[in-house]
């Protein structure tokens, strides 16, 4: 009751500095807004986006085993720049990184292509084929499928499942050139992913069966690429139940 | 602003707790599923692939000549 009498003067005195206050107020508010909102979009980066490549995996794997009960052919068979864009390619197995792990490589190293799943640059060789079949995947985020790829020694081994056959690539430096297994380039160093690396010369045709990773380096940076180089040791049909050793064998520590 | 969303929001103690977390969860959808997926894309930090800097983060990728037979 006092107050009603009290208020119009307090309000008059106090107007300017409650003015500032609120201001001040509203601005700490904001930043501390902004510097929340800010540590969630990390948080959504490095784990929110695996959930949706987790989603996308299980559909590319469910189409995969499809194709494969299907008629079609394999896809070693196939010219390397037929495959549709966000299709499988084939089934990726690292031993070093672990049993389980596997991932379906898609077609296509576009944005949205790479969200799904380690992506197969298009028009470099399929699985199997004379050339070079060159990987992009995420180091970081979208369930990082390459994101222990530092810890790739030499001779490790990378293993591929296509409809028909099982093809282990071992990491060595690429025979014939003086390409090591691991390279550390810049980011439009696209010569590491020719059918021959580094070797630009297109009269030089391809006669090794290559494999090619890239990724992001150093981790959480887009500032080089991190390159692994592999070649095709064995090939082995699927029909003969037979698996290739070095998914039964964990590799050397 | 928050005090200012907190005295419009009904029903009294409960009714504006009921409230807070349904905005909250409101601009959590909004942040996780619309400006996240559109910022990233204009954040260089998932580039991991190599390509012709005239063509960076284009949906086409390096093509190297196509290999051999």
């Amino acid at each position: 009751m006092t107050s009603t009498v009290a208020a119009p003067s307090r309000a008059a005195s106090a107007t300017r500095g409650d003015g500032w206050r609120t201001a001040a107020r509203g601005l700490g508010q904001l930043l501390i807004t902004a510097g929340v909102v800010i540590l969630l979009f990390v948080a959504y980066e490095l784990w929110f986006t695996g959930y949706y490549t987790e989603q996308q995996q299980h559909q590319l794997t469910n189409q995969i085993q499809q194709q494969w009960q299907g008629s079609g052919p394999d896809i070693s068979s196939l010219a390397p720049d037929k495959v549709p864009l966000g299709s499988g390619v084939a089934v990726l197995y690292i031993p070093r990184f672990g049993r389980h792990y596997h991932f379906v490589v898609v077609e296509g190293t576009g944005f949205n292509d790479l969200q799904k799943g380690p992506g197969h640059y298009p028009g470099t060789a399929l699985p199997g084929q004379v050339g070079n079949f060159a990987v992009a995947g995420h180091r970081t985020t979208y369930l990082h499928p390459f994101n222990k790829i530092a810890t790739l020694r030499d001779h490790d081994v990378i293993v591929l499942e296509t409809k028909t056959r099982w093809l282990t690539y071992t990491i060595e430096n690429v025979p014939g050139t003086n390409i090591p297994w691991r390279e550390i380039v810049a980011p439009t160093d696209v010569a590491v992913a020719y059918p021959v690396p580094d070797q630009p010369d297109a009269a030089k045709a391809p006669t090794r069966k290559l494999l090619t990773f890239t990724s992001c380096h150093p981790e959480y940076s887009a500032r080089e690429r991190y390159v692994i180089h592999a070649v095709l040791t064995e090939s082995l049909p699927k029909s003969a139940g037979t698996f290739p050793t070095a998914l039964l064998t964990p590799p050397p520590k | 602003m928050y005090v200012w969303i907190w005295r419009r929001l009904p029903g009294g103690v409960p009714g504006k707790l009921l409230g807070s977390l349904v905005l909250l969860a409101g601009v959590l959808a909004l942040l996780f599923f619309l400006v996240f997926p559109w910022a990233e894309t204009r954040l260089p930090l998932n580039d991991v692939t190599i390509d012709h800097p005239a063509r960076t983060s284009s949906s086409t990728s390096p093509t190297p000549s196509p290999s051999g037979p």
